[in-house]
């Protein structure tokens, strides 16, 4: 080889040597970039192991897609299914325990969008979260494929989410052409008495519920989820059927057929008079998730009995 | 009518006497001035010659029954007190302070009727201030106010009135209409006196009879007269005075000359 | 100024025509619309007769009720005021209503479900909390002296008032959502009680207490001037503040549990009155409770007929009411 070509060769073997170092830096700071934003935004990875659920609902739908198994701590509120009895407790709404959390060392925490604290936190930790906000009856749906996609279990969740809304068609349809009594769905008062009964408004997966169950909502004209409804309210609203809802700790020490019997002091309400009072238990009805289908169709049985055996 | 047996006054067993081993005897009729420094305990023995405050140790008679065997009512009906400064917090008018002096010859129940509001009227009178009857008190001047009190105590009818400090927050013109009024009731209307006073000259000129305190002891007592003498007042305030009987005045004045070191 | 005895009558009977007018009206008003021939139609049975239900149970109840919280908290702030001779106390100044809220608070979180007397457990808790309150107060202001020191009971009660706040915030803390949405609308205060049971009640604690009281009017007067002047004019003083700390303690833990703190009223109330009737305790006291009811149940038909779509805790109203009036108090002296 000639002295020329010998200059030339190194001159590109330089320009080589530059060009791939600048490739190779660039491709890392890529790298580098690219990973700091997606944690900061909270995506990635796409298989979440060890998932924290701060939402009952939602741990029950990870159950429902079959994906149980991926969860590694719940809230101190979840109690269905069995399996999440033996799993750890982080806190709840109010309360949640960061430190608990961390020590979990999640790959995916589900909050409620108003946590704006604990949210926070999760992005100085680098720890992918997943926003949860507690809407209506359709937004349960919604929220199962989202979550779905987001845990990698597209397909299940489909399968769940069609699945429920096929069967509160059936639902609907069948209490379609039945008449629809007046239906005050109470949620919560003062044991023994009838002081502080909140009950169904017109917005939220409760009154959802009711209307697909074939109820008629007598606060359904008030805009809001909860009615704190006083005994003149109670009285006006002349509800053919109530039905109160019990659930944790007010069902546990609670004698029931006692509790019922604190509306006979509002004897002209036309449910009182005609003994169309009662109490459906379990949690599945103040829960959002895949049990709503089960809670529809107790209520659609308890306003229609010949109907819904 | 009052008198007072070795009593002794403390705020808790083993504390400092406030008034310490004192014996004194008020006659019908008469006016008697306790004179002392701040501090010497010429309040808390008018406390306890009201009979709100109980000595530690010694007895009081009124009428030669023990104080403490008195009704509260009763003894009300007998002994009025005023006291340094009277703050009111409620809107109170004039008259219904003065009304209220009525309290002890009323039941718990009884209001006041027109023979109480005659007598409130008249002391009121007395005292010079019928044109303020519904002034609001808050709004009268130290010297108002410390006439209406006087006036409150005069609607409880009282055979002996005490007084504390009566003249301390007065000027000189309202100073003088008290002396003269205290003077004119004592003599025309009979009513025993006893007041505390760290002022010599309002002694002097107020009081027949002294009883000089210091430290919660008595030091002298008897006419003041003969209890105001340059030792005297050397003794209680630790000042030297030149004691002359003032020649309009006709009686003693104390003035002041120099600090006894 | 024509004599007490004159003034008595007038005052008396003025007031009482005034909260004899409320309680007559008072049921008339709310946010239904009812008619007084079918709810006094004899020829229905009770039990269908919806207007009659609303007047006689919704209605009726919370007019009466209002009328003995009106009256406990109005007589309550005219005694603390004259005990503490501070025209700005209230029911709440000593730690009655904080006592009373914290036992509240207590029975809602922890679920106790006990019923004394046809009476749930959150009144009774509130009202064993306010008589609790009242007794830590109590004994530290005479612990000293013989008689209680005003200063002490100041301090005593503001402290308790602080702590018991700070044990209710602690309480709340503890407690599931449910339970602090419940405990958060208990202290905003409410009269709708739906049935005369927790009136009944509450009734025999408030006659006792307003008997004690009825004995100390004239004797507030003199104890505002000063113990001291007090005792010299005859009044016994420890009986008299012993009585007034208790008669007006038992008057606001009743009142506080049966219809939640209910604030201003133990303030505005002797404000206003003493600007109609003056100050002497003899006709602000009978005053202040006659008006004390009538102000609340007129408060009370505000709060449920103003919302367009549900109610408003009265108390929300009594402060609405009672936060400027105060400062116009303040600015005009």
């Amino acid at each position: 080889m000639t002295v020329a070509h010998r200059a030339i060769a190194a001159k590109r073997r330089a320009a080589a040597l530059i060009a791939s170092t600048v490739a190779v830096a660039v491709l890392l700071a890529a790298i580098v970039s690219a990973s700091a934003r997606t944690t900061v935004i909270g995506q990635q990875p796409s298989r979440p192991e060890r998932i924290v659920s701060l939402i009952p609902a939602v741990t029950e739908m990870i159950y429902a897609m079959g994906d149980g198994a991926r969860v590694a701590a719940v809230s101190n509120y979840d109690h269905f299914p069995a399996d999440v009895a033996r799993l750890p407790r982080v806190g709840g709404l109010l309360d949640p325990s960061v430190e608990r959390i961390l020590a979990i060392k999640p790959d995916l925490v589900i909050v409620y969008a108003t946590q704006k604290e604990l949210i926070e936190r999760q992005d100085r930790a680098r720890i992918p979260y997943f926003s949860y906000q507690h809407k209506a009856l359709p937004d349960i749906m919604t929220t199962i494929r989202a979550i779905g996609a987001r845990i990698g279990s597209s397909a299940q969740a489909e399968s769940v989410a069609s699945a429920m809304q096929r069967s509160l068609g059936e639902i609907r349809a069948k209490a379609a052409g039945l008449p629809r009594p007046a239906t005050l769905l109470v949620f919560e008062r003062d044991p023994s008495s009838l002081r502080n009964v909140f009950a169904s408004g017109g917005y939220g997966f409760l009154h959802d519920m009711l209307e697909i169950a074939g109820g008629r909502n007598v606060f359904a004209d008030v805009k809001k989820q909860a009615v704190q409804a006083s005994t003149e309210m109670l009285i006006a609203s002349k509800p053919d059927v109530i039905i109160e809802l019990l659930y944790g700790d007010s069902l546990k020490n609670a004698d029931i057929a006692k509790e019922l019997r604190a509306w006979d002091a509002l004897a002209s309400v036309p449910a009182v008079r005609t003994h169309r009072i009662l109490a459906l238990t379990g949690d599945e009805f103040v829960v959002p998730g895949p049990r709503v289908v089960d809670a529809t169709r107790k209520l659609a049985r308890a306003i229609h009995p010949d109907a819904f055996q | 009518m009052l008198t007072a047996d070795r009593v002794t006054f403390a705020y808790r067993a083993g504390a400092p006497r406030v008034v310490d081993d004192v014996s004194l005897s008020i006659a019908p009729g008469s006016m008697v001035g306790i004179l002392g420094p701040n501090g010497s305990g010429k309040t808390t023995l008018l406390k306890m010659l009201s009979g709100t405050l109980t000595p530690s140790a010694g007895q009081l008679l009124f009428d030669r029954r023990p104080l403490r065997d008195w009704p509260r009512r009763e003894l009300a009906r007998r002994i009025a007190m005023v006291p340094q400064e009277t703050h009111a917090p409620f809107d109170f008018t004039v008259i219904d302070i003065v009304l209220m002096g009525r309290f002890p010859h009323l039941g718990t129940f009884a209001l006041e009727g027109p023979a109480d509001l005659a007598i409130a009227k008249q002391a009121l009178a007395s005292t010079g201030m019928s044109a303020f009857e519904d002034r609001p008190f808050a709004t009268l001047s130290g010297g108002e106010k410390q006439r209406v009190v006087i006036a409150s105590a005069l609607a409880q009818s009282p055979a002996l009135l005490l007084l504390d400090e009566p003249t301390a927050s007065l000027d000189l013109g309202h100073q003088l209409d008290v002396q003269l009024l205290l003077t004119r009731l004592n003599r025309d209307g009979g009513v025993t006196m006893v007041l505390s006073t760290h002022d010599l000259n309002l002694a002097a000129a107020l009081c027949r009879d002294l009883i000089l305190l210091r430290a919660g002891r008595v030091i002298a007592q008897g006419p003041a007269d003969d209890v105001l003498t340059p030792e005297t007042v050397r003794a209680l305030y630790g000042v030297d005075a030149d004691v002359t009987r003032h020649p309009v005045a006709g009686h003693l004045t104390v003035t002041p000359l120099a600090r006894v070191p | 100024m024509p004599p007490i005895r004159t003034r008595l009558l007038i005052t008396l009977t003025g007031f009482g025509l005034v909260l004899a007018a409320t309680i007559l009206t008072g049921p008339l008003i709310g946010s239904t619309h009812i008619s007084l021939s079918r709810v006094f139609d004899r020829t229905l049975a009770f039990a269908d007769n919806a207007d009659a239900q609303i007047f006689f149970i919704a209605r009726l109840p919370r007019v009466l009720a209002g009328a003995l919280v009106g009256a406990s908290l109005a007589a309550a702030g005219v005694v603390f005021q004259a005990l503490l001779r501070n025209p700005l106390a209230t029911p709440d100044t000593l730690g009655v209503s904080s006592g009373a809220a914290l036992g509240a608070m207590l029975a809602i979180t922890l679920h106790i479900n006990v019923t004394a007397f046809g009476v749930s457990s959150v009144p009774v808790a509130s009202f064993a909390g306010s008589i609790g309150a009242l007794g830590i107060v109590y004994a530290l202001a005479s612990a000293r002296r013989r008689g209680l020191s005003t200063i002490v009971l100041l301090l005593g009660g503001v402290t308790m008032t602080a702590f018991f706040q700070a044990l209710i915030l602690f309480t709340q803390y503890l407690a599931d959502f449910a339970d602090t949405f419940r405990t958060v609308r208990w202290l905003m205060g409410t009269l709708d009680v739906g049935s005369y049971g927790p009136i009944l009640a509450a009734l025999p604690i408030v006659l006792v207490a307003f008997a004690l009281l009825s004995t100390l009017p004239r004797s507030l007067d003199l104890i505002s001037l000063g113990a001291d002047a007090a005792a010299a004019r005859g009044v016994d003083v420890v009986a008299a503040e012993r009585f007034a700390l208790a008669s007006a303690s038992l008057a606001t833990g009743a009142a506080v549990s049966l219809a939640g703190p209910v604030g201003f009223i133990g303030l505005v109330v002797p404000h206003l009155v003493r600007l109609i009737v003056g100050s002497d305790h003899r006709l602000v006291l009978p005053a202040s409770a006659l008006f004390g009811a009538s102000f609340l149940i007129v408060c009370d038909a505000v709060a449920r007929t103003v919302w367009p779509s549900g109610e408003l805790p009265v108390g929300i109203i009594t402060a609405l009411i009672g936060g400027p009036f105060f400062l116009w108090l303040l600015v005009r002296k």
